[in-house]
Protein backbone atom coordinates (compact mmCIF):
# COMPACT_ATOMS: atom_id res chain seq x y z
CA UNK A 1 0.00 0.00 0.00
CA UNK A 2 1.97 3.38 -1.36
CA UNK A 3 0.06 5.09 1.93
CA UNK A 4 1.64 3.13 4.47
CA UNK A 5 5.63 3.76 5.37
CA UNK A 6 8.16 1.58 6.20
CA UNK A 7 7.10 0.84 9.63
CA UNK A 8 3.40 -0.19 7.77
CA UNK A 9 1.66 2.34 9.51
CA UNK A 10 -0.29 4.77 7.39
CA UNK A 11 0.48 8.58 8.00
CA UNK A 12 -3.37 8.86 9.25
CA UNK A 13 -2.81 6.36 11.84
CA UNK A 14 0.53 7.42 12.87
CA UNK A 15 -1.26 10.49 13.44
CA UNK A 16 -3.80 9.06 15.40
CA UNK A 17 -1.46 7.45 17.85
CA UNK A 18 -0.05 10.72 18.20
CA UNK A 19 -3.18 12.57 19.00
CA UNK A 20 -3.47 9.93 21.66
CA UNK A 21 -0.48 10.40 22.80
CA UNK A 22 -0.73 14.01 23.16
CA UNK A 23 -3.95 13.75 24.75
CA UNK A 24 -2.43 11.14 27.16
CA UNK A 25 0.05 12.93 28.23
CA UNK A 26 -1.53 16.36 28.97
CA UNK A 27 -4.41 14.22 30.78
CA UNK A 28 -1.22 12.12 33.10
CA UNK A 29 0.26 14.81 34.23
CA UNK A 30 0.32 19.16 33.89
CA UNK A 31 2.72 20.11 31.18
CA UNK A 32 6.00 21.77 32.41
CA UNK A 33 7.66 24.42 31.16
CA UNK A 34 9.01 23.22 27.89
CA UNK A 35 6.18 21.49 26.94
CA UNK A 36 4.06 24.47 27.20
CA UNK A 37 6.30 26.12 25.01
CA UNK A 38 5.75 23.42 22.52
CA UNK A 39 2.08 23.18 22.60
CA UNK A 40 2.42 26.82 22.49
CA UNK A 41 3.45 26.33 18.71
CA UNK A 42 0.94 23.98 17.79
CA UNK A 43 -0.54 25.17 14.35
CA UNK A 44 -4.35 25.32 14.19
CA UNK A 45 -6.26 25.14 10.98
CA UNK A 46 -10.41 24.97 9.68
CA UNK A 47 -11.51 21.95 10.79
CA UNK A 48 -12.83 21.86 14.26
CA UNK A 49 -10.05 19.96 15.28
CA UNK A 50 -7.54 22.38 13.94
CA UNK A 51 -9.49 24.92 15.91
CA UNK A 52 -9.07 23.55 19.06
CA UNK A 53 -5.35 22.97 18.67
CA UNK A 54 -4.88 26.97 17.54
CA UNK A 55 -7.26 27.25 20.73
CA UNK A 56 -4.40 24.90 22.92
CA UNK A 57 -1.84 26.96 21.48
CA UNK A 58 -2.69 30.26 22.68
CA UNK A 59 -4.21 29.28 26.09
CA UNK A 60 -0.10 27.16 26.47
CA UNK A 61 1.57 30.49 25.59
CA UNK A 62 -0.37 32.42 28.55
CA UNK A 63 -0.36 29.66 30.82
CA UNK A 64 3.18 29.03 33.07
CA UNK A 65 4.62 25.55 34.48
CA UNK A 66 3.17 26.88 37.94
CA UNK A 67 -0.19 28.03 36.54
CA UNK A 68 -0.81 24.76 34.67
CA UNK A 69 0.25 22.94 37.87
CA UNK A 70 -2.76 24.56 39.68
CA UNK A 71 -5.41 23.80 37.34
CA UNK A 72 -4.26 20.34 37.03
CA UNK A 73 -4.62 19.54 40.78
CA UNK A 74 -8.10 21.56 40.77
CA UNK A 75 -9.17 19.42 37.94
CA UNK A 76 -8.14 15.78 38.74
CA UNK A 77 -6.77 15.59 42.12
CA UNK A 78 -8.10 18.33 44.91
CA UNK A 79 -8.59 18.41 48.29
CA UNK A 80 -9.95 14.33 48.54
CA UNK A 81 -10.84 14.84 44.96
CA UNK A 82 -10.07 16.99 41.96
CA UNK A 83 -13.45 18.78 39.97
CA UNK A 84 -13.64 15.73 37.73
CA UNK A 85 -12.56 11.63 38.58
CA UNK A 86 -11.25 10.51 35.25
CA UNK A 87 -11.84 7.31 35.31
CA UNK A 88 -14.22 5.03 33.42
CA UNK A 89 -15.97 3.12 35.79
CA UNK A 90 -16.83 6.38 37.82
CA UNK A 91 -18.64 7.38 34.61
CA UNK A 92 -20.47 4.50 33.75
CA UNK A 93 -21.28 3.47 36.79
CA UNK A 94 -21.09 5.86 39.31
CA UNK A 95 -18.76 3.97 41.29
CA UNK A 96 -14.69 3.47 40.93
CA UNK A 97 -13.71 0.09 40.72
CA UNK A 98 -16.68 -1.25 39.78
CA UNK A 99 -17.44 -4.06 37.22
CA UNK A 100 -16.04 -1.72 34.18
CA UNK A 101 -12.78 -1.98 35.86
CA UNK A 102 -12.45 -5.61 36.49
CA UNK A 103 -13.50 -6.02 32.30
CA UNK A 104 -10.78 -3.92 31.59
CA UNK A 105 -8.20 -5.21 33.85
CA UNK A 106 -8.92 -8.64 31.98
CA UNK A 107 -8.45 -7.60 28.71
CA UNK A 108 -5.10 -5.24 29.37
CA UNK A 109 -4.14 -9.16 31.06
CA UNK A 110 -4.90 -10.86 27.71
CA UNK A 111 -2.39 -8.06 26.11
CA UNK A 112 0.07 -8.46 27.91
CA UNK A 113 -0.38 -4.60 29.99
CA UNK A 114 -0.15 -4.14 33.43
CA UNK A 115 0.61 -1.17 36.16
CA UNK A 116 3.86 -0.11 36.57
CA UNK A 117 5.29 -1.62 40.25
CA UNK A 118 4.02 0.98 43.02
CA UNK A 119 1.25 2.19 40.84
CA UNK A 120 -1.68 1.62 42.99
CA UNK A 121 -4.18 4.42 41.04
CA UNK A 122 -7.24 2.08 38.93
CA UNK A 123 -6.13 1.52 35.33
CA UNK A 124 -9.30 3.10 33.75
CA UNK A 125 -7.90 6.78 34.15
CA UNK A 126 -8.23 8.18 30.98
CA UNK A 127 -4.40 8.88 30.16
CA UNK A 128 -4.12 5.01 30.54
CA UNK A 129 -6.79 3.93 28.09
CA UNK A 130 -5.57 6.56 25.36
CA UNK A 131 -2.11 5.85 26.07
CA UNK A 132 -3.20 1.69 25.58
CA UNK A 133 -5.02 3.23 22.18
CA UNK A 134 -1.38 4.18 20.88
CA UNK A 135 -0.10 1.34 21.63
CA UNK A 136 -2.53 -0.51 20.38
CA UNK A 137 -2.77 1.67 16.79
CA UNK A 138 1.15 1.19 16.58
CA UNK A 139 1.07 -2.60 17.29
CA UNK A 140 3.56 -2.15 20.05
CA UNK A 141 2.13 -4.67 22.38
CA UNK A 142 0.79 -8.31 22.45
CA UNK A 143 1.66 -10.49 19.34
CA UNK A 144 2.79 -8.14 16.31
CA UNK A 145 0.49 -7.77 14.27
CA UNK A 146 -0.11 -6.37 10.65
CA UNK A 147 -1.92 -2.98 9.77
CA UNK A 148 -5.40 -4.38 9.78
CA UNK A 149 -4.88 -6.48 12.35
CA UNK A 150 -3.96 -3.69 15.19
CA UNK A 151 -6.97 -1.57 13.38
CA UNK A 152 -9.26 -4.29 14.96
CA UNK A 153 -7.56 -4.58 18.09
CA UNK A 154 -7.52 -0.87 18.63
CA UNK A 155 -11.78 -0.76 17.41
CA UNK A 156 -12.20 -3.21 19.94
CA UNK A 157 -10.64 -1.25 23.10
CA UNK A 158 -12.42 1.54 21.93
CA UNK A 159 -15.79 0.14 21.49
CA UNK A 160 -15.65 -1.85 25.02
CA UNK A 161 -13.48 0.67 27.47
CA UNK A 162 -13.75 4.45 25.91
CA UNK A 163 -16.79 4.45 23.62
CA UNK A 164 -19.58 4.48 26.31
CA UNK A 165 -18.21 7.25 27.89
CA UNK A 166 -14.72 9.46 26.99
CA UNK A 167 -17.08 11.86 24.98
CA UNK A 168 -18.77 12.99 27.77
CA UNK A 169 -15.57 13.30 29.87
CA UNK A 170 -14.26 15.71 27.43
CA UNK A 171 -16.79 17.69 27.70
CA UNK A 172 -17.14 17.83 31.43
CA UNK A 173 -13.35 19.17 30.68
CA UNK A 174 -14.71 21.47 28.95
CA UNK A 175 -17.12 23.10 30.79
CA UNK A 176 -15.28 22.33 34.27
CA UNK A 177 -14.97 25.87 36.34
CA UNK A 178 -11.18 25.09 37.35
CA UNK A 179 -9.77 24.77 33.27
CA UNK A 180 -8.61 27.64 31.17
CA UNK A 181 -5.48 25.79 29.65
CA UNK A 182 -7.46 22.16 29.72
CA UNK A 183 -10.74 24.07 28.01
CA UNK A 184 -9.01 23.26 24.46
CA UNK A 185 -7.74 19.66 25.77
CA UNK A 186 -11.48 18.93 25.95
CA UNK A 187 -12.87 20.38 23.06
CA UNK A 188 -9.82 18.41 20.89
CA UNK A 189 -10.40 14.96 22.76
CA UNK A 190 -14.41 15.33 22.31
CA UNK A 191 -13.99 16.11 18.48
CA UNK A 192 -11.56 12.95 18.19
CA UNK A 193 -13.04 10.77 19.67
CA UNK A 194 -16.18 11.72 17.41
CA UNK A 195 -13.91 11.51 14.58
CA UNK A 196 -12.49 7.81 16.19
CA UNK A 197 -15.97 6.58 16.09
CA UNK A 198 -16.83 7.56 12.94
CA UNK A 199 -13.74 6.66 11.30
CA UNK A 200 -14.53 3.11 12.99
CA UNK A 201 -18.05 2.94 11.62
CA UNK A 202 -16.00 3.25 7.94
CA UNK A 203 -13.88 0.57 8.28
CA UNK A 204 -16.35 -1.63 9.98
CA UNK B 1 -6.89 -8.28 2.43
CA UNK B 2 -9.85 -8.42 0.08
CA UNK B 3 -10.61 -5.51 -2.56
CA UNK B 4 -13.42 -4.46 -0.22
CA UNK B 5 -11.46 -4.02 3.07
CA UNK B 6 -8.85 -2.48 1.00
CA UNK B 7 -11.93 0.20 0.06
CA UNK B 8 -13.05 0.35 3.48
CA UNK B 9 -9.40 0.94 5.12
CA UNK B 10 -8.74 3.65 2.24
CA UNK B 11 -12.27 5.42 2.98
CA UNK B 12 -11.18 5.77 6.91
CA UNK B 13 -8.01 6.95 5.92
CA UNK B 14 -9.66 9.74 3.50
CA UNK B 15 -11.75 10.52 6.46
CA UNK B 16 -9.36 10.76 8.95
CA UNK B 17 -7.47 13.07 6.50
CA UNK B 18 -10.38 15.20 6.01
CA UNK B 19 -11.28 15.24 9.54
CA UNK B 20 -7.89 17.35 10.19
CA UNK B 21 -6.44 14.26 12.35
CA UNK B 22 -2.92 15.06 10.63
CA UNK B 23 -2.63 18.34 12.15
CA UNK B 24 -2.70 16.98 15.18
CA UNK B 25 0.71 15.28 14.04
CA UNK B 26 2.74 18.12 12.94
CA UNK B 27 2.28 19.14 16.72
CA UNK B 28 1.95 16.19 18.20
CA UNK B 29 5.26 14.97 17.14
CA UNK B 30 7.43 17.42 19.03
CA UNK B 31 5.22 17.30 22.07
CA UNK B 32 5.34 13.59 21.95
CA UNK B 33 9.04 13.65 21.96
CA UNK B 34 8.58 16.11 24.83
CA UNK B 35 6.23 13.98 26.72
CA UNK B 36 8.48 10.76 26.08
CA UNK B 37 11.46 12.30 27.44
CA UNK B 38 10.08 12.73 30.94
CA UNK B 39 10.79 9.45 31.53
CA UNK B 40 11.89 5.96 30.37
CA UNK B 41 9.30 4.69 27.85
CA UNK B 42 8.16 1.09 28.74
CA UNK B 43 9.53 -1.37 26.27
CA UNK B 44 7.59 -2.44 22.94
CA UNK B 45 6.63 -5.69 23.36
CA UNK B 46 8.06 -7.02 20.62
CA UNK B 47 10.75 -8.32 23.47
CA UNK B 48 8.92 -7.90 26.46
CA UNK B 49 5.15 -8.89 26.60
CA UNK B 50 4.77 -7.18 30.44
CA UNK B 51 4.03 -3.00 28.99
CA UNK B 52 4.45 -1.20 31.72
CA UNK B 53 2.63 1.76 31.56
CA UNK B 54 5.42 4.82 31.00
CA UNK B 55 6.94 6.85 33.48
CA UNK B 56 5.35 10.13 33.09
CA UNK B 57 1.56 8.09 33.53
CA UNK B 58 3.01 6.49 36.53
CA UNK B 59 4.56 9.76 38.46
CA UNK B 60 1.11 11.54 37.45
CA UNK B 61 -0.92 8.31 39.75
CA UNK B 62 1.15 9.16 42.87
CA UNK B 63 -0.42 12.16 43.31
CA UNK B 64 -3.44 11.42 42.28
CA UNK B 65 -4.94 8.50 44.57
CA UNK B 66 -8.32 8.58 45.61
Amino acid sequence: MSAENATGLAPEDRARAQAYELLARLLAAPPDADLLKMLAMLEGGETPIGAALAELAARAAETDAQAARDEYEALFIGVGRGELVPHGSYYITGFLNEKPLARLRADLRGMGVGRTDGNKVPEDHIASLLEVMAGLIEGGFGEARDGAGAQQAAHAFFHAHIALWAGRFFADLEKANAARLYVPVGTLGRHFVTIEEAAFEIAA
Amino acid sequence: MKQDDRNKAKARRNFLKLAGVAGVAGGAAMTGAAAKADGPRAEPATQCKGYRMTEHVRKSYETARF
